[in-house]
C-alpha cells in the first residue's frame, strides 16, 4: 500500500546512530572499585601483607616517623602502623558488615510488618519506633558495655546495628505498601503462605534493588560509627586494633605533633568510606537524565 | 478534606508531643535503671558508701528504691516535674545546675553552625543547579562528596593539626584562653575551628539535596512554559523552582537540627569545648548514670520536638502531604 502514495514534501529522516559508542568502563567507578577491592583483600589477607607483628610493643622505636623499617611509622605505644592498618582494617570492615547485616534484617522485617498492617497500626508502629530511636545511642552503648563487660567486635556491631536500621525500615515499608495489594501476594496469602514465606519468596526479590543502596550506605555509616565510638574510647579498647581505636591515640599524637599517627589511619578510613559511597551512588538510578527546561 | 480549625490541630500535636516525651522518659528511665551501679550513689554521692545499714534502709525507702520499677518511675516523674533530677555523681551538684552552665556554649556553637549551614547550603545548592554540569559545578560536587565522607572527629583533628599545631594561627581547645581576658575576640577565635568542623561535616549533604531538587524542578513542564513566556532564568529559579523546593528543605532542616546539635558532641570533645557534648562524653566515661540519663532525655526531647515541627511545616506549607490519602484515592479511582 505504502509504495503507491508519495507524501509531498516529506523529508526522509537522516539515519543517525541513537547512542554514542561508550566503552564498557565509562560511567562506572572502575578506579574506586579496584581501590576498594585492593583495600578489602589487603585487610582480609593481612597475614601476607604485614611486615611486623601488629600487637608487638616495640619500646625502642615508639613514636618514630615513617622510615624504611617502619613504612608508616610507629604509634605512641611503639606498634608498627603499616601492619596495624591492615590488621585493624579487617576488624573495622567486619564490624561494618556484621552491623549492616543486623540492621538490614531488622529493617526488612520491621518494614514488611509495618507496611502490610492496617493503616492505624502502621502509624502507631512508626510513632513508637520514632520515639525509641530518639533514645541517644550513647546511652545504649554505655549500658551495653556495662552489661556485656569489655566491648568486643560483636557487641559493638550489635549496638551499631540496632541503632541504624530505621532508614532501611522506612524504605522497605514504602515499597511493601505499594506491593501489598498485588494479586500474587493475595494469592499466596489465600493459599496459606505465612508472613515470612511471603516476605522471603515474594516481597524481598521485589525490593532488593531499592534497598541495596541503603544497605551499602549502612556499611559506610557503621564503619564511621565504629571509628567514632572507638576514637572516643567508648568502643573498642586501644589493645583491640581497628581504624577507630588507632585514632584514639591521636590526642597524645597531637601533643608531640606526630602527624602520621593521625593522618595515615584516617586516610585509609576516608578512602574506604569514599569508595563505598561512590559504589552506592552508582547503584542508584540516575534521576537527572532528562534535559533541563531552563 | 475539610480543614480543621487551628486550635484543634495544634492541640492534637501538643498531646502527641507530651505523650511521646512521657514514653521516651519511661524508656530511658528503665534502661538506665537496668545499668549496674547503685542508684543511691547517684543521689548521695560518696556519702552513700559510708552509710550505716539503717541509714541505707531509710534512704532507700525515702527514695522509694524498695518499690517496683513502675512505682519508682512515677515517683521520679513527680520529682522531675518539680525540677529535681537528683545530683551528678561526678560533680556533686544538682544535675540541672551542671547542665545549665554548659547549655549556652553548645547552643552558641550549634546555633551559629546551624544557621550558617542553612544559608550556605541554600546558596551553594542554587549556584550548582544554576551552572549544572559546568566545570565549577563538577569541581564543587567532587569536593563536596569528599568532605561529606570525612568523619567529623578526623576533620577536627586535621584542623587542629594544621591550624593550631603547625601554623599556630588559632587556639586548639576550650572556649576562652586560660587566665586571659574573657572578651569577645578571644571567644570568636576559639569558635572558628569547631565551627568549621561542624559546617564542613554537614554542608554538602544539604547543598546537594537543594541542587538535585532544583534540577528535578527544572525538568518540569511549568518551567518550559515560564521559559516560553519569556521569563528570565533568575526569576524562574528563585521565584518558581525555589518555592517548590523550600517546604521540603525547611522540614528537612527541622529534622536535622538535633542531628547537627548531636554532631557537635564529638567535635566539642575533640576541642575540649565546655558544652553538653563534652559533658555527655564525660558522664559516659565516668559512669555518671544520672547525668547521662537527664542528658539523654534532653536530647530525645529535642529530637521529638523537631520532628513534630517538621511535620507541622510539611502539613501547613504543602497541602499535597496534608491530603495525602485523598490523592492516593483519586489515583486508584482513575486507574
Amino acid at each position: 500500500m505504502r509504495e503507491q502514495f508519495e507524501i509531498v514534501g516529506m523529508l526522509p529522516a537522516p539515519h543517525t546512530p541513537i547512542e554514542k559508542k561508550r566503552k564498557w568502563y565509562q560511567g562506572k567507578p572502575v578506579f574506586r572499585t579496584i581501590l576498594l577491592v585492593l583495600i578489602v583483600t589487603g585487610c582480609f589477607a593481612c597475614d601476607l601483607v604485614m611486615t611486623k607483628e601488629p600487637t608487638y610493643l616495640d619500646l625502642n622505636h615508639f613514636n618514630s616517623a615513617p622510615n624504611r623499617e617502619f613504612l608508616f611509622g610507629t604509634d605512641t605505644m611503639g606498634r608498627d602502623i603499616f601492619s596495624m592498618i591492615w590488621y585493624g582494617g579487617r576488624t573495622s570492615l567486619v564490624i561494618g558488615i556484621v552491623a549492616t547485616a543486623i540492621s538490614t534484617a531488622m529493617g526488612i522485617i520491621f518494614g514488611a510488618l509495618s507496611g502490610s498492617m492496617p493503616d492505624w497500626m502502621d502509624k502507631v508502629l512508626m510513632r513508637l519506633t520514632e520515639i525509641l530511636l530518639s533514645v541517644p545511642g550513647l546511652l545504649l552503648v554505655v549500658l551495653l558495655q556495662a552489661v556485656l563487660g569489655k566491648a568486643n567486635v560483636l557487641s559493638i556491631s550489635f549496638v551499631i546495628g540496632i541503632t541504624g536500621w530505621m532508614s532501611i525500615g522506612k524504605v522497605v515499608r514504602t515499597e511493601v505498601k505499594g506491593l501489598g495489594n498485588k494479586e500474587y501476594v493475595i494469592a499466596s496469602k489465600c493459599m496459606g503462605g505465612g508472613f515470612f514465606h511471603i516476605l522471603g519468596k515474594h516481597l524481598t526479590p521485589n525490593i532488593v534493588s531499592s534497598v541495596m543502596f541503603m544497605v551499602i550506605m549502612n556499611v559506610r555509616n557503621a564503619i564511621m560509627a565504629e571509628s567514632a565510638l572507638s576514637f572516643m574510647g567508648l568502643g573498642l579498647p586501644v589493645e583491640e586494633i581497628s581504624w577507630g581505636s588507632m585514632l584514639s591515640l591521636s590526642q597524645n599524637a597531637l601533643l608531640t605533633n606526630s602527624w602520621w599517627i593521625i593522618l595515615i589511619p584516617g586516610s585509609f578510613l576516608l578512602v574506604t568510606l569514599m569508595c563505598v559511597t561512590s559504589l552506592g551512588n552508582s547503584l542508584r538510578k540516575k534521576i537527572n537524565q532528562k534535559d533541563s527546561n531552563l | 478534606m475539610v480543614m480543621k480549625s487551628g486550635g484543634f490541630y495544634y492541640g492534637k500535636k501538643l498531646l502527641l508531643f507530651l505523650f511521646s516525651i512521657f514514653l521516651l522518659s519511661a524508656v530511658i528511665f528503665f534502661i538506665s535503671r537496668l545499668a549496674p551501679g547503685d542508684p543511691l550513689v547517684s543521689y548521695y554521692g560518696d556519702h552513700a558508701e559510708r552509710m550505716s545499714p539503717e541509714e541505707r534502709q531509710w534512704a532507700e525507702e525515702k527514695l522509694g528504691l524498695t518499690d517496683s520499677l513502675p512505682v519508682q518511675y512515677v515517683h521520679w516523674l513527680e520529682r522531675a516535674l518539680q525540677g529535681d533530677f537528683g545530683i551528678s555523681y561526678k560533680y556533686k551538684r544538682d544535675v540541672t545546675e551542671v547542665i545549665g552552665e554548659r547549655m549556652g556554649n553548645t547552643l552558641i556553637l550549634g546555633g551559629i553552625g546551624f544557621c550558617l549551614i542553612f544559608g550556605l547550603a541554600l546558596a551553594l545548592g542554587i549556584f550548582c543547579a544554576w551552572r549544572e554540569e559546568s566545570l565549577a559545578d563538577r569541581v564543587i560536587c567532587k569536593i563536596g562528596t569528599v568532605t561529606s565522607c570525612i568523619p567529623e572527629f578526623w576533620m577536627s583533628l586535621l584542623l587542629i593539626l594544621i591550624f593550631a599545631m603547625n601554623l599556630k594561627w588559632l587556639p586548639s581547645s576550650g572556649a576562652y584562653t586560660l587566665g586571659g581576658t574573657r572578651d569577645l575576640e578571644d571567644r570568636i577565635r576559639h569558635l572558628i575551628l569547631p565551627l568549621t568542623a561542624v559546617i564542613m561535616g554537614h554542608l554538602w549533604y544539604y547543598a546537594y539535596m537543594i541542587r538535585n531538587k532544583i534540577l528535578e524542578e527544572a525538568r518540569a513542564d511549568y518551567v518550559l512554559f515560564a521559559r516560553s513566556k519569556g521569563l528570565k532564568k533568575s526569576s524562574i529559579v528563585l521565584k518558581h523552582c525555589l518555592r517548590n523546593v523550600l517546604p521540603t528543605y525547611l522540614s528537612l532542616m527541622a529534622i536535622s537540627l538535633p542531628h547537627i546539635l548531636g554532631g557537635t558532641y564529638i567535635i566539642e570533645m575533640v576541642f575540649s569545648y565546655p558544652g553538653i557534648g563534652t559533658l555527655a562524653y564525660e558522664s559516659a566515661r565516668y559512669k555518671d548514670y544520672n547525668l547521662l540519663m537527664v542528658l539523654s532525655i534532653l536530647s530525645g526531647i529535642t529530637v521529638i520536638l523537631c520532628s513534630i515541627v517538621a511535620e507541622i511545616i510539611n502539613e501547613r506549607m504543602n497541602p499535597c502531604i496534608r491530603g495525602n490519602h485523598i490523592v492516593e484515592d483519586t489515583e486508584v479511582a482513575e486507574r
